[in-house]
This record gives structure tokens, sequence and C-alpha cells, in this order.
């Protein structure tokens, strides 16, 4: 009998095997993290005094697809301004706290924002062409920035990059607002690529557009993370799930007595940690759709 | 009991009485309007016509209504219009440019300015030609030349380009902005490359609304020194006369035949202002083609 | 359009086949360290779990994240909830040839009976056999392969029962006692993988026809 009993029939448990696999996996992500990009340490950001977002850290690692997710409000657009000083062209915008690229402060005293844009490009969220031809549009930048080389080889090679090329390479000379809604935001990127920026900056890109051309735009970034880093704001947070790498969750504070809302950062992680075990109550309050 | 009947037809309520009150006093409007406008036309047509010939357009004033032409006064108004045309149109932009991109509304003096150009737009035009006399003919010494006149249209019509120009500015999207500073444009690069072709239209179509207002100005010209009879073509910096005033000095003239002359030149003045017009249009078109 | 999606699909049911690829080993190891009474052979089997293990684990994450990052739809949820079914029985086919293994060490001194080591030749090879229908009808989305499991599998049941009556027909020797239940036990562990293997073939119905279905009702 006593055979029988060491017998071991029942299913088998898989204690050790479980921490040595998990942890496994773990290292893998940590290791596919390549160099940090961006390092952001307390930020705050106020328009006219009052703070739209505060004390927001953390850091965005290239070849990756960062993505901000959260309520309205709760100061993720205005965040991703920061990375490329547009916030500067609202004069009633304030920045306090460092925002580092590469290790230097973009928002030191003697940083000219016209430089840091050169290398952090911006895709918004309604497409918005030039009202000109399809090649003046991707040319402008290079034009702009007196980029030396054949114009024409650094027109295709952007359009190629955005899968824009096949499209529209018979009719370079038609006007870009001729184009379809995903189509524009598609050379709105190319305009971006082509003066050769290190990161991608996107604020709501497919929030305008239909499913099928969401779904293209979404495939071009994967492309495009090869390359580049991205970074992506959306209120989508199905979008965030597919696409992203490393998802940040910000929410609203609300300040009754002074009636002010403001955003900060409540949770950054993997984004398959965010979807399937986050560490924050208010982050499952979100992302099961359950908030407020 | 609901017996609910669907009761559609048509029937004369108080708002519907009024709305036709109003609609009919509308059609009165425009048909005054058009009727007051289509006479005057008509008349002068109909006199001046036969008198529109090479003569005309050609000769000198003459005491003698066969031999009398207006080419002084033709050439006065071309080369005022065109010196209009190169001062106000760039001092108006610019300053439109200005006030929309660069001036930051909090300040005092931005605030002087806009004020000040409401009021230049309140001055009557009688004034200007008594700005003119005292600041540029004798105070500057210019004299009562071609220049002197053309300057002081521009100040007369430089709010209407400065109006229309702000408009026109305003008009193109903030978008279109943002994303040539997105790309590393600096401030003039996206003003000079995107905002300003964008608001050509509005800035021509503005330009030639000046243009027109100008062409008929008559007493500031008169202050400023423009001849009644002039029989030798005008220089910039001489003597000079206009069609509006060859127009007024034909009129007070005893011979009828002077009068239909007048008409004659009327169409003149009328032809230059729809040539004017048109390439306005054109313009416009040709730009708006892209939006 | 949504590459990554398909590949990462396409990964799972792959990990998926290779697990069905070393159950198919583990099986082959525990019928012949039975049928030839080797416990070395039998030890390794029970070691070679934990590859499985690793397998049926990173399948289970794998199909977490996917459902919460992808939001599957139509086929290609059934796709994933199919795959999520067919990776626990596996799994469980997985440790009734460790059990086998276990209970083969445990007679290892005990002397052979032929008859029953044919039995278990021959039901094992039917399980074998079933586990590949169900895996391929599985790659192949072949409804009528995998409803011809339930045939294969009433031939392992008829094995069991013959099984059974044959270690009745023993006589109850004191010295067999012990080791006539754990060939019942023995016999049990086969057939219940070809069960298992039925189940797969089920799942495999679900994702090309949209149904749960049993194929049998528990009367069979």
């Amino acid at each position: 009998m006593s055979e029988m009993e060491r017998a071991h029939i029942a299913p088998v448990r898989i204690g050790s095997v479980d921490e040595r696999i998990l942890t496994e996996r773990q290292e893998r992500v940590v290791n596919q993290r390549r160099d940090v990009l961006f390092t952001v340490e307390d930020l705050t950001v106020s328009y006219a005094g009052v703070p739209a977002l505060k004390n927001v850290s953390l850091d965005i690692y290239k070849n990756f697809i960062t993505a901000f997710i959260g309520p309205s409000g709760c100061g993720k657009s205005t965040f991703i301004r920061c990375f490329n000083r547009m916030n500067d062209l609202i004069p009633t915008a304030a920045v306090q706290g460092t925002v580092r690229y590469h290790g230097a402060d973009l928002y030191a005293k003697d940083v000219d924002p016209v430089e840091v844009r050169k290398r952090i490009g911006m895709v918004f969220q309604k497409p918005n062409p030039f009202p000109k031809s399809i090649y003046d549009n991707v040319a402008f930048g290079p034009r702009i920035l007196h980029m030396r080389g054949s114009l024409d080889e650094r027109v295709e090679r952007a359009l190629r990059h955005a899968a824009l090329w096949d499209e529209v390479k018979n009719r370079l000379k038609a006007s870009a607002l001729s184009l379809s809604g995903g189509q524009q935001q598609r050379l709105c990127i190319a305009r971006c690529l082509a003066v050769e920026p290190d990161v991608i900056l996107m604020d709501e890109p497919a929030s305008a557009l239909d499913p099928i051309s969401t779904t293209a735009i979404e495939d071009l970034m994967h492309d495009l993370k090869q390359e580049y880093a991205i970074v992506i704001v959306t209120h989508n947070m199905q979008q965030a799930a597919r696409v992203a790498d490393m998802t940040a969750f910000f929410s609203v504070e609300v300040d009754q007595e002074r009636d002010h809302r403001t955003g900060i950062l409540v949770e950054y992680d993997t984004t398959p940690t965010i979807f399937t075990q986050p560490a924050d109550k208010r982050t499952e309050g979100y992302v099961t759709g359950r908030f407020g | 009991m609901s017996a609910h009947t669907l009761d559609l037809k048509n029937r004369a309520t108080g708002d519907k009485i009024r709305g036709r009150l109003f609609y009919a006093l509308l059609l009165v409007s425009v048909t005054v309007g058009f009727v007051l406008l289509g006479t005057l036309l008509v008349d002068v047509f109909r006199k001046g016509l036969p008198f529109v010939d090479g003569i005309l357009l050609t000769e000198p004033p003459s005491a003698v209504p066969e031999r009398a032409g207006a080419r002084p006064a033709i050439l006065g108004t071309i080369y005022i219009m065109g010196l209009l045309l190169v001062m106000a149109v760039p001092i108006g932009v610019g300053t439109a440019i200005y006030l929309e991109e660069y001036a930051n509304r909090e300040k005092w003096y931005n605030r002087l300015l806009e004020l000040n150009i409401q009021n230049l737009a309140a001055v009557p035009s009688i004034v200007y030609g008594i700005l003119g006399l005292a600041f540029l003919v004798r105070g500057l010494g210019l004299g009562r030349v071609t220049l002197a006149g053309a300057m002081i249209l521009t100040l007369l019509v430089l709010p209407i380009v400065i109006v229309a120009s702000r408009e026109a500015i305003r008009a193109v999207p903030d978008s279109i902005r943002q994303g040539a500073y997105a790309l590393g444009a600096t401030q003039w690069q996206t003003i000079s490359r995107q905002v300003l072709p964008a608001a050509i239209p509005g800035i021509a179509t503005g330009s030639i609304l000046a243009l027109a207002r100008a062409i008929g100005e008559t007493a500031p010209l008169i202050l400023v020194g423009a001849l009644t009879y002039v029989a030798f073509d005008p220089t910039i910096l001489g003597p000079f006369t206009a069609l509006p005033i060859q127009i007024y000095q034909w009129i007070a003239r005893p011979q009828e035949d002077f009068r239909l002359l007048a008409a004659a030149a009327i169409i003149v003045l009328l032809v230059i202002l729809l040539t004017m017009n048109a390439f306005a249009i054109w313009l416009r078109n040709r730009y708006q083609r892209r939006w | 359009m949504r590459v990554t999606f398909q590949e990462e699909l396409d990964q799972l049911e792959s990990t998926l086949q290779e697990e069905g690829a070393l159950v198919l080993r583990a099986l082959r190891g525990a019928l012949n360290a039975l049928v030839q009474q080797e416990g070395e052979l039998a030890d390794e089997v029970i070691a070679f779990d934990d590859e499985i293990d690793a397998h049926y684990l990173a399948i289970e994450e794998g199909i977490q994240s996917l459902l919460a990052r992808q939001t599957p739809v139509a086929v290609d949820l059934r796709l994933v909830l199919a795959v999520l079914h067919m990776n626990l029985h596996l799994e469980r086919m997985a440790d009734y040839c460790v059990t086998v293994a276990k209970l083969t060490k445990l007679v290892e001194t005990t002397s052979p009976d032929t008859t029953l080591l044919e039995a278990f030749e021959e039901m094992g090879a039917r399980a074998e056999e079933m586990i590949r229908v169900a895996l391929d009808s599985f790659a192949e989305r072949d409804l009528g392969a995998a409803e011809s499991l339930v045939e294969l599998d009433e031939l392992i049941d008829r094995g069991n029962r013959r099984v059974v009556q044959h270690l009745l027909s023993l006589g109850s020797d004191p010295g067999h006692h012990e080791w006539g239940l754990r060939m019942i036990v023995v016999s049990r562990c086969l057939e219940r993988i070809g069960d298992h293997a039925v189940d797969i073939g089920e799942q495999t119905a679900y994702l090309v026809t949209g149904e749960f279905r049993e194929f049998t009702d528990a009367s069979h």
C-alpha cells in the first residue's frame, strides 16, 4: 500500500518550473530594451499658472513604441508636446523639470527649439497636409533645412518608408488634398520621415481615420520602429494594446478647492503587464472600462 | 378618445405671413438697388459710348470737344494706381503679418496700433487731402506731384488692405503652421512659405478693393494739387491730373458735348475698374484651386 | 494587414504542434519503457515532462497576452480558445505518460505477462495514431479526420476492457495483487490519453464549425 501512496498519479505540480520560465520571459523583455532615448524627470507643465500635468518621470526607449493612454484632460497631449518643444508655441505654457534627449536637457537656456524639432518629428491627429502638391509636401522639410543630396531621392525614400509610394508615384504633382484621409496621414508621416528624425511623436494619429486606414497606420508603425522610436498618444486603449511595447497610464487629479484638474502618471510598464495584471487599481479600472 | 388625425395641410399662420412679408421687403431692396444702378449705367452708356474712341484715349484735352481727349487723365490715374499698389500692398500686408503672427496682443503698443488702424478708416477723405497738402506738398517739400497724390491715397486705403490681409492670414488653418513648425521651420520660413502663399487670394482681393476705392477719389487729389486742365503727359514727380478730376472738369463746362465726353470718360473709368476686378477674381481662383 | 497579430497566432499554433510532437515522444518513451521494462528510460520520460510543461506555460502566457492585446474575434477567437483547450489536453496526456513511467518503475522487478504487454503495445500504438490524427486534423482544419477519432477511441476502449478481463482471469494470486492494480491504472492512463485526443478533435470541430459539440454522449 505504501508504494501505491507514493505513486504520483495526480497532475504534476509545476511550481519550480513556473518561476524559472517566468523569469526567463521577463529577462527577454528587459534585454529587448535598447538605449534610453528620453529621460523625463519631475516634469510639470502649467498653462497660465494652472498645472495641467505634474511630477512626471519616465524613460522612453529606442526602437520601442511607447503609448500614453488615459481619460481626456489627463495631459497626455500636453506631455507629448514637451518632447519637441511644441508647447513653446503656446504663450501661456510653462514647463518645469527636465526632459533629457540623449542626455542633453532639451529645455536648457541655450537650446534652440527649431534644432530640437529637426530631430524629433510629429504627426498630428487630423492629417494636415500643406495645400501644395504631394511632392512639395514631402520636399518641404528637406528644402527648408537645406539638406544636401538629390531631393527626388529623398522624396521617394520617404514615401516608400511611409508605404505610400506605390499609390502616388504617378501623380506626385497632384494636390495633396486630393488624397483620402488615410493617405493624407501617411503623407504627413512621409513628410516627417523626409527630415530623418530619430523619434516620431504621434498625437492620436488614427483617431480621424476609418478602421482600414487605422490598421494600415498601425502596421506602418510596426515597420517604422525598426529604425525610429515612436511615441503615441491615443484615447483608444485597444490601439495601445495592439501596437505599443510600453504603455504609460495617466489619470486626472482634481483639486477641489481651486477647481483644478491636473494630470499625473499612474503606471508605466510593458504593455502585456498593463493589460493583464496592472499594479495600480486605477489602471485596472481604466483598461477594464469601469473607470467613471 | 385619442383619435389622432394627421393634419399636414398648408395654413396661413402669423409666422408664415411675417416670413413672406420679409421676403417681399428683401426683393424690394434688391430691386431698388439694381434699378437705380441700372438706370445710371444705362444713361451713361447711352450718352457716352459713341464718344469712346481713339481721340478720347490718345489726345490731350482741348477747348474744342471734337478734339478733346482724356489722355493725361488716363495716364495720371494709371500712374497713381501703380504707385498705390507698390506702396499700399507691402505696407498693408507687412502690418497684417506683424499683427497676426508676431505681435503680442497684451502689449499696449500693439493695442494702440490696432486702434489707430480703425481710426484711419473713419477719417473723411478730404481730411487726407489737407494732411497731404500740409505734410507732403509743403512739409516735405514734394510739391504738387503725382507721388504726393499716390501717397495720400495710400494712407486712405491702407486700412482696407490691412483688414483684408489680416482676414486672409487668419483664415489659414493653424494646423498648417503647426505642421511646418513640427518639421523644424523657423517662424519666418513658416510665414513666407506656407502662410503667405495660402493667404494670397484674400490679400489680392483686399488690394483690388483698395484700388477700387482709390480710383474714384477726387477731393484729396485736388487738395494735393491735381490740376483740372493738363495738356501734357504727367510724370511721377511732376504736375498731374486724374480721370475723376477730368470728368468733373468736363461736366462743369457749358457745352453739351463736354458732358457727353464726361460720360465717355466715366465708361473708361469703369472699364479700368472692371479689368482690375477681373484680374483679382482670376488671381483668387487660380490660387483657390489648391484648397 | 495586422502582420504581427497573424505572426503571433502562427507562433501559438506552431508551439502547440511542437508540444504535440513532444507528447508523442513521451508516449513512445513510456510505452517502450513499459514493454521492455527499462527503469532508466522511464526516468528519462519523467524528466522530459519539464520540456512539455515549458511549452504549456509559453502557450498559456501567449494566449493571455494575445487576448488582452489583440482582441481577436470570429475565427481568430475560436482558434485561440481551441488552442487554449488543446494545450490543456496535451499537458494532461503528458502527465499520463509520466504516470505510466512511474508505474513502470514500480513493477520493474516483476516478471512480465506477455499477453498484457502485447495488449499495451496495441493500445499504445492506437493512442499514438490518435494523437497524430488529432494534431494533423487540427493543422489541416479537417473536420472529417477529427470526427474519425471517435472510432479510433472505440478501439482503445475495447482494449482497456480486454485488459481488465484478462487481469480478472488471472485469479487471485496475492503476489500479483499490487501488480494487477497498477496495470489497471496503466491501462486506464492509455485509455484516457485516447479520450483527450478525441477532445482535441472536438476543439478542431469547434474551430471549423463554431459549435461546441461532444462527438458522442457518455453512454458509449
